[in-house]
């Protein structure tokens, strides 16, 4: 049972760096970002691939989280000025696209197969001290994160990406450029992004191009959205029903092992996709707050 | 030469699937006022419902039939039960539920059909060749059926008075309000034509290539292009844009292999944004 | 300060929107500008900020020519425009919005949020203070942190008039201030800009209420199907026969 909680854990701070770098850019500048698990995925391919080679994991950690805001680069210059939706579907496109190529290069990726036996990052020791250690590297980020994500809330640089939310119009009549702000918030959130799945790449130790489906990323908003937009404690309030509902789906199946294993995946499909839906028509602010205030 | 022309010939096809797909996102765009992401799981729904409908009436055009009225009731089923409710908040937010109901039909679809490929059992003709050229006369029927769909989409949009009025609200919904155009059956209108229309895309890509319940999401992203590409909100531009797509994708596909043709809709996407955000035939209105 | 407004021009697919409009709004000026719905007033001050881009014409402001800088650029030169329909930061407090207007903050750059915690400290309290004369000057207090979404018509007209004080500007461009404020402060409005004026800020504003606006403004221009037909003092314009003409065929005797 400790175990399993230690487990839990430690995917539920993977999910909290995700989703913290999503309500940066969504909650607190109003960035749709559609393609989130695409920068997770280059940043778990990133380091599975350099340190299966032999490089270090703290510089392989560092190129992942590097290498997802680069990614991010060229995709803000080309559709931050636009419309929102454009960029929207541009990120969407740009998930879908990074999921093709990793199939594809097989020279580079092992393709469909996936790269296994990715090292860990704590190698000594028992296994439960090994993922002792992990859980609190993982956690650890998460609080260097949310401290940051405070100090960014509160500083005018904060002030200013959440007036870009409210009105953009509005904040260049002022005589502010939105565009490099929102950059900024896009290069942040992609490198939490990359940061996040480096350490599921280590953590889970497999990884292959069907873990990483759009329906990660609106797993991510879902969980934004429950919790309550723009709040980092409904982040955190929302990653933790989403891990509930991920697991209680997974206990489900213990009591009605007559569901095969694909159509559990349809329903955790449709119950996100129901769940999307009946939050943006009915309960936009989230389960807790009133949309309006830390 | 002759390989180059054949390629051409599937490129148009394909081309026109992938426009009927953008006509729907563009139609949904120019009079709803936002990116429809369940586009793609409409054109499912209507492949798995021709499916249906062949195998209990034995006929592939009944079931085609079938197959379109399905796209076209689930999509006035989104808008009243989604859509109509968000339709005075930010377009956001209606982005955001197209995705759930995206999810939503391909979860049921998942269900009750399981996640085999399935195929449209069709008489195998064999190829005939005219000056050398290999033409698949499949293909000639496929974009035979495009076409055709097109033509009754555009009889509708220009002689017909519910298309006029359909019109006059895309080209300023404001104005159309004002002027006393009630947008109610202009809305049913609006998404009985874009269920419709995706689900032909959906039941001519199924019987071109197979249907599975995520065949028809990866058509989102050439759908998105084409309709920006053909300036958003502008049918005959994303008509011409999705035959431009369907007939790049075919032409490079030997260069690039088979698995990067959606990449191909994702860098026409990217280029467009990049040199003329309007598209080709779109109003430089609405772009930012 | 001296604004020069030349031969603005904008069509949208042929239909002429504005016409070659050209104003000159010296030192210290409050010019109004008037005329029936849709004669193209909201769309000239959005040509003269850089919201709309131009067909033709060209803004000056003391001698720069910013006809080609961005609609940001042109607010950081001192030429402010507040909205018809305010545009409030509406999930931020009063204060907080007048905060975010302030010009050159070193804690909108990240490095300086995270690294130089004194310098931007120092920041906000001298922008903090300015933002408490600029409250009490709007006699804002009771609201200051009440969210701005939740203000009256006429609040939030006050606050984009001091979101663009904070800015420094040095003319502002004011979109019908008075509409959808009631009587009372209107005339409360009135007497702010007036105060503004005297401290040397320009003023430009559009507006339907001719009574209000004939008494601020020593300058009235008059459009009409996007072109200008008169200008001259109010006394002048109100009894020019063209004017009275193109407002009743516009419908607003």
């Amino acid at each position: 049972m400790d175990a399993y909680l230690i487990a839990i854990g430690t995917i539920a701070g993977i999910y909290l760096l995700l989703a913290l770098g999503l309500n940066l850019q969504f909650g607190l500048t109003g960035l749709i970002n559609f393609g989130h698990v695409g920068f997770f995925c280059v940043g778990a391919y990133t380091s599975a691939i350099l340190s299966t080679k032999g490089v270090p994991i703290p510089l392989s950690l560092a190129a992942a989280a590097v290498l997802a805001m680069l990614a991010a680069w060229p995709l803000g210059i080309i559709s931050i000025r636009l419309r929102e939706d454009y960029f929207a579907i541009v990120t969407l496109g740009f998930s879908e696209v990074v999921r093709l190529i990793v199939t594809s290069e097989g020279w580079l990726t092992n393709g469909v197969q996936g790269i296994a036996g990715i090292p860990r990052i704590f190698r000594d020791g028992a296994g439960e001290a090994q993922a002792v250690l992990m859980l609190g590297l993982t956690l650890a980020f998460c609080f260097i994160a949310i401290l940051a994500m405070m100090r960014i809330v509160r500083s005018p640089f904060g002030r200013m990406i959440e007036a870009i939310r409210d009105n953009e119009e509005a904040v260049r009549s002022l005589g502010k450029e939105p565009a490099g702000f929102k950059m900024q918030v896009l290069l942040l959130g992609s490198m939490l992004a990359g940061l996040s799945g480096a350490l599921y790449a280590h953590y889970i130790g497999y990884i292959s191009p069907d873990q990483f489906i759009p329906f990660v990323t609106f797993q991510v908003w879902m969980a934004i959205i429950m919790g309550g937009v723009g709040r980092i404690s409904g982040t955190i309030a929302g990653v933790l029903i989403l891990m509930f509902f991920l697991e209680g789906s997974r206990f489900l199946r213990d009591f009605a092992p007559f569901i095969p294993e694909v159509s559990m995946a349809s329903i955790r499909l449709g119950v996100i996709g129901l769940a999307l839906i009946l939050f943006t028509i009915y309960r936009p602010q989230g389960l807790m707050g009133d949309f309006t205030k830390r | 030469m002759t390989s180059f022309v054949e390629l051409l010939l599937s490129g148009i096809t394909s081309g026109l699937i992938i426009g009927l797909a953008g006509l729907s996102v563009t139609l949904v765009f120019g009079i709803a006022r936002f990116s429809n992401a369940a586009t793609g799981d409409t054109m499912t729904l209507g492949a798995y419902g021709a499916l249906m409908g062949t195998s209990l009436t034995g006929s592939l055009l009944a079931g085609g039939l079938i197959g379109l009225a399905a796209g076209a009731l689930s999509a006035i089923l989104a808008y009243v039960l989604v859509f109509r409710p968000l339709q005075n908040r930010s377009p956001i937010s209606s982005l955001l539920a197209s995705i759930g109901v995206a999810f939503f039909i391909r979860a049921v679809l998942g269900v009750v059909f399981g996640h085999d490929q399935m195929v449209f059992q069709m008489d195998l003709v064999r190829p005939f060749r005219l000056h050398g050229v290999r033409i698949q006369p499949n293909d000639l029927k496929f974009a035979g059926v495009a076409i055709l769909t097109l033509a009754l989409v555009f009889v509708v949009l220009h002689l017909t008075p519910i298309g006029r009025r359909m019109r006059a609200v895309a080209d300023n919904p404001l104005l159309a309000r004002v002027s006393g155009i009630a947008p109610r059956p202009v809305m049913f209108t609006l998404w009985a034509i874009a269920g419709a229309v995706a689900a032909v895309a959906g039941i001519l890509l199924g019987m071109k290539t197979v249907v599975s319940p995520e065949s028809g999401w990866d058509m989102l992203l050439p759908a998105f292009a084409a309709a920006v590409l053909g300036g958003i909100g502008h049918p005959v531009g994303a008509v011409l844009a999705g035959v431009i797509i369907g007939v790049a994708q075919e032409l490079a596909t030997p260069f690039v292999g088979f698995t990067y043709k959606i990449a191909i809709s994702f860098l026409v996407l990217l280029l467009v944004l990049l040199v003329r955000p309007r598209g080709l035939f779109g109003k430089i209105e609405g772009v930012r | 300060m001296i604004l020069n407004i030349n031969d603005m021009s904008k069509a949208y697919s042929g239909l002429v929107v504005v016409d070659k409009v050209s104003i000159r709004l010296h030192d210290c000026e409050m010019i109004g500008v008037i005329g029936p719905n849709g004669a193209g007033k909201s769309t000239l001050f959005s040509l003269v900020t850089g919201f709309l881009e131009a067909n033709d014409g060209d803004v000056v402001l003391d001698g720069r020519s910013l006809g080609r800088h961005s609609a940001a650029e042109r607010a950081r030169h001192g030429m402010v425009r507040t909205f018809q329909v305010p545009r409030e930061f509406a999930n931020m407090t009063v204060r907080e919005n007048l905060m975010a207007a302030a010009p050159r903050q070193s804690g909108e750059n990240l490095i300086s949020a995270f690294f130089r915690p004194r310098l931007v400290a120092a920041q906000e309290k001298e922008i903090g203070s300015r933002v408490d004369e600029t409250i009490a000057f709007l006699k804002l207090e009771r609201v200051a942190d009440s969210l701005a979404g939740r203000l009256s018509g006429g609040q939030k007209k006050l606050l984009e008039l001091g979101r663009a004080l904070m800015t420094g500007a040095r003319v502002i461009l004011l979109d019908e201030p008075f509409a959808g404020v009631n009587p009372v402060l209107i005339e409360e409005l009135s007497s702010k800009i007036r105060a503004l004026n005297a401290r040397g800020i320009g003023f430009l504003i559009i507006e339907h209420d001719l009574g209000a606006l004939s008494r601020l403004v020593s300058k009235l221009y008059v459009m009409d199907r996007g072109r200008l037909i008169a200008s001259g003092t109010p006394q002048e314009v109100l009894a020019d026969p063209l004017v009275r003409e193109a407002y009743i065929g516009g419908g607003l005797a």
